[in-house]
């Protein structure tokens, strides 16, 4: 009669609330050091002195002077190639998780396929490296 | 010159005395108590000496002695208890506090200075607490032109995510606060959200040196991420698990450090980057870049982000304690709970004084955080040593040791370890048990 209840679903939805529940600590000490790190930002507004003695005060620091000028200026695209790459090696590197944690159950054989995935992974590195550190592009 | 207004009435004065107080009686009985009855129903009551434990019995505990060690045993099982005290935020703030503290006079000592030492009796130990009321007494000022939302929830965030961080280390057997399956890809996914942070707050300040701060503090920790994620895959392969405290019981008869030096030492020097500590300071280089990315936090804002900084470290040290340092794990020097005052309970003169419930901690658990914390303090005072020593390195040089060198020499220890696990020498099955 109830055996709609018992779905694949239903089962589904118990793996993902398991996984939510040994997660959800996390998430509570995060809300717990915001609720209780966040009253003090309040109390130091309640009891610090507020005055707008200058306007000069609320300009960005600038070691003494008026700053001129925007404050989110550009710059060179000198090491932007190194933020490239962690975008690659990043995710290389926890695909490397997923073998090395299983590695115990996995054939020996299946060794073999990494060693060529990292020699792929070395040979696009090392061009990388090199396009970094060429000066003239960048 | 009157001290009291002129328009000043006893009867005035009392009356709004007992409005203010009849206001709150009101909306405390409308509003606060429906409350706390609807929460009751979703709170799961402990069961304490097979009775339910309601609130008016728990208003009793004091009248009942019997009652009093298994509520607060109770209490101290809870998800509360471990969110808010032990393994997690009042245990990792309190350690970070005193680490503040430590690291002022340790560097003095080693600068030939004398650190703090008016503020409190005894070596100035009280100036942390002298500094804190200072940065809380002072005016939070907000540039004219920051993008004052994320301004403003930047430091919170800073402390909340390294609060999430500290929730994955386990303390003590048992006495951890997340325990996911996949413990270590979580301390991953929880360091990933630094930079952002970092170039969150750097960008809505709008001045120029937190946004060079920022973009230095981007590439610094993306750049180490590299290198730490790949120095900790010959622990997972060695132990074949990615629960931290599955890797704490794997460390039971030798430590993996005695198997995987190197990648300890670029674990060491990743958590040094990633902490922003000199030599790898660039983000924040006071002699550079004002104070980098901090540069228009003042007040209590700046003391939330030293706060986080330091929790960071506690976590980042406890994790190399849980990973390379066996953890937990070590020799039982804490003396059992005399069995003696369990049975019989106290005697004083003519009186006899029962306590059911006994001992509140189990010895293993308080043996378990002896060592954890006596390995963590060690690993804290190496983090702080290269302070008093280095000299900071150039922008381009950390990228290039980033990434030339750590990476190279991190798929060092992950052949070394493959090598021991396929010549039988560790895992199942192999020489070494």
């Amino acid at each position: 009669m109830h055996r709609f209840l018992y779905s694949p679903i239903g089962l589904l939805a118990a793996l993902v609330g398991e996984a939510a529940t040994s997660f959800s600590p996390v998430l509570l000490l995060f809300g717990f050091a915001v609720v209780a790190t966040g009253p003090t930002l309040i109390i130091s507004r309640m009891i610090a002195p507020r005055r707008t003695s200058n306007p000069v005060k609320f300009l960005p620091m600038d070691a003494g002077q008026v700053p001129k000028g925007e404050g989110r200026t550009h710059f060179m695209m000198q090491y932007y190639a190194f933020v490239l790459m962690f975008v690659v090696f990043d995710v290389m590197s926890i695909f490397l998780y997923a073998w090395g944690s299983s590695i115990s159950s996995l054939p020996k054989s299946a060794t073999l396929p990494i060693i060529g995935f990292l020699a792929v992974m070395f040979a696009a590195f090392a061009y990388a490296l090199y396009q970094a550190g060429r000066k003239d592009i960048w | 010159m009157s001290t009291i207004a002129p328009e000043f009435r006893l009867s005035r004065f009392i009356a709004s005395l007992v409005d203010i107080i009849f206001w709150i009686l009101l909306i405390f009985t409308i509003v606060g108590l429906p409350i706390v009855f609807i929460m009751l129903f979703y709170i799961k009551l402990p069961v304490i000496n097979g009775q339910l434990l309601t609130p008016y019995l728990a208003l009793t505990w004091l009248a009942d002695p019997s009652r009093t060690i298994p509520i607060i045993k109770s209490f101290i099982h809870s998800t509360f208890f471990r969110v808010a005290v032990f393994p997690g935020f009042g245990f990792a703030a309190l350690l970070a506090a005193a680490t503040i503290f430590v690291e002022r006079k340790f560097l003095a000592k080693m600068q030939l200075r004398v650190g703090p030492l008016y503020c409190g009796k005894i070596e100035g130990i009280l100036q942390l607490m002298g500094d804190g009321l200072k940065l809380m007494s002072k005016e939070i000022i907000i540039p004219a032109k920051a993008d004052k939302p994320i301004f403003w929830i930047g430091p919170l965030l800073f402390v909340g995510t390294a609060g999430a961080f500290v929730s994955l280390i386990p303390v003590a057997p048992g006495w951890v606060v997340a325990n996911p399956n996949v413990g270590l890809l979580a301390v991953f996914a929880t360091i990933g959200f630094f930079p952002i942070i970092v170039v969150l707050s750097a960008w809505a300040a709008n001045s120029k040196w937190t946004f060079i701060g920022g973009l230095r503090a981007l590439h610094q920790m993306i750049s180490f991420e590299i290198p730490l994620i790949l120095s900790l895959l010959s622990i997972v392969i060695l132990s074949g698990t990615l629960n931290l405290s599955q890797i704490v019981e794997s460390q039971k008869h030798y430590w993996w450090i005695v198997f995987t030096p190197i990648s300890a030492i670029v674990f060491f020097i990743t958590i040094i980057a990633e902490l922003e500590r000199i030599p790898f300071d660039l983000p924040e280089a006071e002699s550079e870049i004002v104070a980098g990315w901090l540069t228009e936090f003042s007040g209590m804002m700046y003391g939330l982000i030293q706060l986080g900084t330091y929790l960071k470290l506690y976590a980042f040290a406890g994790l190399f304690t849980v990973l390379f340092l066996g953890g937990w794990n070590g020799p039982m020097v804490w003396p059992p709970f005399p069995t003696d005052i369990i049975t019989n309970g106290i005697t004083i003169g003519p009186i006899t004084a029962k306590f059911p419930g006994l001992p509140l901690f189990d010895q293993e658990m308080l043996n378990g955080t002896l060592w954890f914390v006596i390995k963590t303090v060690g690993v804290i005072l190496v983090i702080l040593l290269p302070r008093g020593v280095f000299p900071r390195i150039r922008i381009d040089m950390l990228l290039h040791t980033g990434w030339y060198k750590w990476i190279g020499l991190a798929f060092v220890n992950i052949f070394i370890a493959l090598g021991l696990l396929y010549a039988g020498v560790l895992g199942p099955g192999g020489l070494i048990q």
